[in-house]
C-alpha cells in the first residue's frame, strides 16, 4: 500500500441515500426498480 | 424447386414434403374430416386402404401447398410460409373442417413454444444479469437479487407465474393478467397461501410455542420476550408471503418488563440486606423469594412504579425479621436498582429486537421478514419504558448508525392518550416525532379516524387500528360482525385495476363507469376463485400461521383440516392505481388541479367500495377497496399502455402511474390542502392506505413543522400517514442527515478520500463513528 493510499480513506465510496419507496422502507435508491426511480426523482417538496 | 427451408431458429434443413404431409395427417385425424371414406374403404375389405387414402390425400394437399410457394416464387420458404399455404391449400380442397383444426394445432404449438421460450428467456435473464442491470432483479427490492438465494427464489417465482397463468388460472382472468388489464399480486404463490395476519403475541407466549423446529418456553425476561417476538415473526414469514406485523407491541412487551422487573426487585432487595445486615445470601435470599411468591398468590408484585399494598405488605412481613429502618431502606434502594436494571435491560432488548429483524432471514434466506408493530395508546407505565427504548435506539440507528429497515413501525395516535400536551402519552409522540424526523420511521395511524374509531373499545386493545406497514388494514368483518378485531386476521389476496387503462379506452365518463364495472366483477370472480383454491389447503400446510394458533380460530382446528372457514375472517381486496392519470384523461385536469377532478375521483373510488360492500353482502366474505402500495406495478401498467396507446401527456408520458389515490407527486402543492384532499380517500379504502408528505431539508430541526403535520392528518381524518424526508449516510464518517454534494461532517465529496488525520481528529468529537480499515 502506497503512503498516499495509508493516510487517505473513502476513495471510492458512495454516499447512501435512503428513500420511503411506499408505506416501507427498502435500503438505499439503487435498489429502486426503474420506475419507483423515476418517482423518486419527480417528487416535489410540500410547503408547510 | 424448393430445396431448403429455414427453421426459426434461422437454421436451413433440406426441404422434405413428407414432413408437411405428416401434419396434414395429423389434421385430417383430428378433425375426422375423410372418417367416412376411411369406413367406405375399410368395409371393402381393402385393408391397406385407410392409410393409404389419408397419405394419398395429405400429399396431395402437400404438393398443393408447395404449388403455392412456388407460384409466390419462395424458393427458401420459412416455417409460418409454409404452414400459411397449407392452410390456403386445404381451404381450396374443401376441408373446411381440417383447415380449422390445422389452424388449432398451429396455435396450440406456437404457445407450447412461447411457453417454453418466455420461461426460458426468463430464467436467462436472471441468470446472468446483475440486478444493477436488470429491472426484474429490482422487482421487489427487499430481495437481493444477486444472491444465490435471491436468484432461485426468483427462478422459482417467475417458474410458479408461468405455470399459474397457463394451468391455473381461468383463461379470462390470466389474459386480463397478462394484458395489463389487471394485476394478480403475489401470483407466485397463488396456489400456496394468504398474504399477511397481525399476530398476537400475548396469545402466541402463554406456554410457548413451537416454531416447527423446537419448542420455546414462555418468556421470563424482557430479552427473551423480545428475541421470541422476533422469532414469531421470522416463522410466520416462512407461512405467508406478505407482511407480518404485531398489534400489540406495547401491551404483550409491557408483561417481559413486568417480569424483569420483579426479579430485578428481588435480587437487589436481597443484596441491601446483605449489605445492611452483614448476614450470607444463603441466610437471607430463600426466605424472601418465599414471601415474594406468597405475595404474589395474593395478588400482590412489586411494581415498576411502585405500589402501595405491595411496598407496605412487604415492609410488614420483613419487618418481622429485620430493623423496620434498614427494611425501609432496603425497599427504595430495590426500587431504584431495579427501575435502572429494568430500563437498561429493556433498552437492550429493543436494540437486539431491532437488529434482529434487520439480520434475521427468511423466505430461503434471501429477504429479511416484513415485519411491521403497531404501538401507542397502552399507558401502563411498563408499555411506556419499552415504546421510550424502542424509540430512543431506533434513533440511534444499527451498529454503524444506519437507519433500520425493519421493522416497519406505527405509532397509534389517539386524542385523551397521547395528541396533546397533558395526555398520558404526549411524551412519547413527541419523542415519536424527533425519532420520525430523523429515521423516516414511526409512521402514525390514526384511531380517531371515523372509519377507525367505529370499531375502537376502550379497554378492548383487539379494537385498536392496526396497519401492516405497507398500508394493509383488517378491521371490520361481514362474515363475523361480533369479531370486528384485528387480531389473528389479514389479507387473503388481492388484485389491482388498472384505472388509467379504462379512462383511456372509453375516453367519457359514462363508458368509464361501464367499463370499471365489468372489470370490478372480473376481478371479484378471480379472487372468487383463489379463494377456492386457498380454501382446499390445510392447516399443515401452514404449521405456525394455523399450526400455532396464530391465525383467528386456527387453534380450533386438526392438522389434517381444511383451512376454508377460518380464512374467510381474512379479507378479499380489490386495488386501484393511478386515479391522477384516470382523471387527467377523463377531465384534463388531475384532483390536486380542479375540484370537479376531486368530486369525480370521490365518486369513482366511492363507487368501487360501493361494489366491494355489495360483493361482502352477496358472499358472505370480507370484500374491501385498497389503495394499492404498488412498488412494481407502478411501472408495470404504464409500460404496456405506453406501448398500446402512446404518449399521452399528464397518463402515459411518465415513467410510472401515481401510487393509488395520490396526488401527483411532481405536483406543487401544501402539505395541509395535500393531505385534506387525500383524506376522503382513507375513508373509503378500507383495505389500507398511505398518505405522504415529502419535507424540505432536515425536519429534526424544525420539530414543530412536524409535529403540526401529523396533527393535522389527525384533524382531517387521515388513517395511515408519514413524512418522508432525505435520509442520506456517509459510510466514512457516519454522518446521518441531509447530504448535498459534500458532507457536512467530514467535508469529503461522493466517492472521495479524507485524511486519516481529519478522521481521527473527528472521531474525538464523534465518538460513534463507524470503523475504517480496522481504526476505531
Amino acid at each position: 500500500m502506497s503512503e498516499k493510499e495509508m493516510s487517505q480513506y473513502g476513495e471510492g465510496i458512495g454516499f447512501e441515500r435512503i428513500r420511503r419507496i411506499t408505506g416501507y422502507l427498502v435500503g438505499t435508491v439503487d435498489r429502486f426498480n426503474n420506475a419507483k426511480r423515476a418517482e423518486v426523482n419527480d417528487r416535489v417538496k410540500h410547503g408547510v | 424447386m424448393i430445396f431448403t427451408v429455414k427453421k426459426r431458429d434461422g437454421r436451413e434443413m433440406p426441404f422434405n414434403i413428407e414432413k408437411i404431409a405428416d401434419a396434414v395427417i395429423k389434421a385430417f385425424r383430428a378433425s375426422g374430416e375423410l372418417d367416412e371414406q376411411i369406413k367406405a374403404a375399410q368395409a371393402q375389405m381393402n385393408l391397406l386402404g385407410n392409410d393409404d387414402l389419408l397419405t394419398n390425400a395429405a400429399l396431395k394437399v402437400a404438393a398443393e401447398a408447395v404449388g403455392h410457394l412456388e407460384a409466390e416464387n419462395k424458393t427458401k420458404p420459412d416455417i409460418e410460409e409454409i404452414q400459411d399455404a397449407v392452410e390456403k391449400a386445404l381451404t381450396e380442397g374443401g376441408y373446411a373442417d381440417t383447415a380449422k383444426s390445422y389452424i388449432l394445432y398451429r396455435a396450440e404449438r406456437t404457445r407450447v413454444r412461447e411457453v417454453n421460450t418466455r420461461l426460458m428467456q426468463t430464467l436467462h435473464d436472471i441468470t446472468f444479469s446483475s440486478a444493477k442491470e436488470s429491472d426484474l432483479k429490482r422487482e421487489n427490492a427487499n430481495i437481493d437479487g444477486d444472491t444465490a438465494m435471491g436468484t432461485m427464489l426468483k427462478y422459482g417465482s417467475e417458474s410458479a407465474k408461468h405455470f399459474y397463468t397457463m394451468m391455473m388460472l381461468k383463461p379470462e382472468h390470466s389474459r386480463a393478467h397478462m394484458d395489463g388489464d389487471i394485476h394478480i399480486h403475489d401470483l407466485d404463490f397463488y396456489s400456496l397461501t394468504m398474504t399477511c395476519c397481525q399476530i398476537d403475541l400475548i396469545k402466541l407466549f402463554k406456554n410457548g410455542f413451537n416454531t416447527g423446529h423446537g419448542h420455546l418456553r414462555e418468556p421470563k425476561d424482557i430479552r427473551s420476550y423480545a428475541a421470541l417476538a422476533a422469532i414469531a415473526i421470522q416463522s410466520n414469514q416462512n407461512d405467508q408471503h406478505g407482511g407480518q406485523s404485531v398489534p400489540n407491541f406495547d401491551y404483550a412487551m409491557a408483561d417481559g418488563v413486568r417480569i424483569t422487573y420483579r426479579k430485578a426487585y428481588l435480587s437487589n432487595i436481597v443484596k441491601a440486606l446483605i449489605l445492611y445486615t452483614g448476614k450470607e445470601e444463603e441466610e437471607i435470599q430463600p426466605g424472601i423469594k418465599k414471601l415474594h411468591s406468597e405475595m404474589a398468590e395474593m395478588g400482590m408484585v412489586a411494581t415498576l412504579v411502585p405500589n402501595e399494598k405491595f411496598v407496605e405488605t412487604e415492609a410488614h412481613e420483613l419487618a418481622k425479621i429485620y430493623d423496620a429502618d434498614i427494611v425501609k431502606k432496603s425497599q427504595k434502594f430495590a426500587e431504584k436498582m431495579a427501575f435502572e436494571e429494568t430500563d437498561k435491560a429493556t433498552f437492550q432488548a429493543m436494540e437486539a429486537f431491532v437488529h434482529n429483524l434487520n439480520s434475521m432471514h427468511s423466505r430461503a434466506g434471501a429477504q429479511t421478514p416484513f415485519s411491521s408493530i403497531n404501538y401507542g395508546m397502552c399507558t401502563e407505565p411498563e408499555a411506556r419504558m419499552v415504546m421510550k427504548n424502542l424509540l430512543l435506539t431506533t434513533e440511534e440507528g444499527l451498529g454503524g448508525g444506519e437507519t433500520a429497515i425493519f421493522p416497519i413501525q406505527i405509532f397509534r395516535v389517539k386524542d385523551g392518550i397521547n395528541l396533546n400536551p397533558g395526555e398520558p402519552n404526549y411524551d412519547l409522540f413527541k419523542l415519536a416525532c424527533r425519532v420520525s424526523a430523523k429515521r423516516l420511521f414511526p409512521n402514525f395511524s390514526f384511531q380517531d379516524a371515523p372509519y377507525n374509531l367505529q370499531y375502537y373499545k376502550p379497554g378492548h386493545p383487539e379494537t385498536e387500528i392496526s396497519y401492516m406497514g405497507c398500508r394493509t388494514r383488517v378491521i371490520g368483518n361481514h362474515y363475523d360482525p361480533s369479531r370486528e378485531i384485528s387480531y389473528g386476521r389479514g389479507n387473503l389476496s388481492f388484485t389491482s385495476i388498472n384505472l388509467p387503462r379504462i379512462a383511456i379506452k372509453m375516453k367519457s365518463v359514462d363508458l368509464f363507469f361501464k367499463e370499471l364495472d365489468r372489470m370490478l366483477q372480473l376481478v371479484s370472480d378471480q379472487l372468487m376463485e383463489r379463494f377456492a383454491v386457498q380454501s382446499r389447503r390445510k392447516v399443515k400446510n401452514f404449521p405456525f400461521l394455523m399450526g400455532q394458533g396464530v391465525w383467528i380460530d386456527s387453534d380450533k382446528l386438526g392438522w389434517e383440516d381444511t383451512v376454508g372457514e377460518v380464512i374467510k375472517h381474512g379479507t378479499l381486496s380489490i386495488g386501484f392505481i393511478g386515479l391522477a392519470e384516470t382523471l387527467v384523461m377523463l377531465t384534463g385536469k388531475h384532483h390536486g388541479e380542479s375540484e370537479a377532478s376531486q368530486e369525480l375521483g370521490l365518486k369513482i373510488i366511492g363507487h368501487m367500495r360501493e361494489f366491494c360492500d355489495k360483493e361482502s353482502e352477496r358472499l358472505g366474505l370480507n370484500f374491501s377497496l385498497l389503495a394499492t402500495p404498488a412498488e412494481g406495478l407502478s411501472g408495470r401498467f404504464v409500460r404496456m399502455d405506453k406501448k398500446k396507446f402512446g404518449i399521452i401527456p399528464g397518463v402515459t408520458d411518465r415513467d410510472y402511474y401515481t401510487n393509488s389515490f395520490h396526488v401527483p407527486v411532481y405536483y406543487r402543492i401544501s402539505a395541509f390542502k395535500k393531505l385534506s384532499l387525500e383524506a376522503p380517500y382513507h375513508a373509503l379504502t378500507n383495505a389500507g392506505h398511505i398518505s405522504y408528505i415529502e419535507l424540505d431539508g432536515d425536519p429534526t430541526q424544525n420539530l414543530d413543522a412536524f409535529e403540526k403535520i401529523v396533527k393535522h392528518m389527525a384533524k382531517v381524518g387521515i388513517g395511515y400517514g408519514s413524512i418522508n424526508h432525505p435520509v442520506d449516510r456517509d459510510p466514512v464518517c457516519g454522518f446521518v442527515g441531509v447530504i448535498g454534494d459534500v458532507c457536512p461532517r467530514c467535508g469529503r465529496s461522493e466517492g472521495h478520500a479524507i485524511s486519516c488525520e481529519k478522521l481521527a481528529e473527528l472521531r474525538k468529537k464523534f465518538p460513534g463513528m463507524p470503523a475504517f480499515r480496522g481504526i476505531r
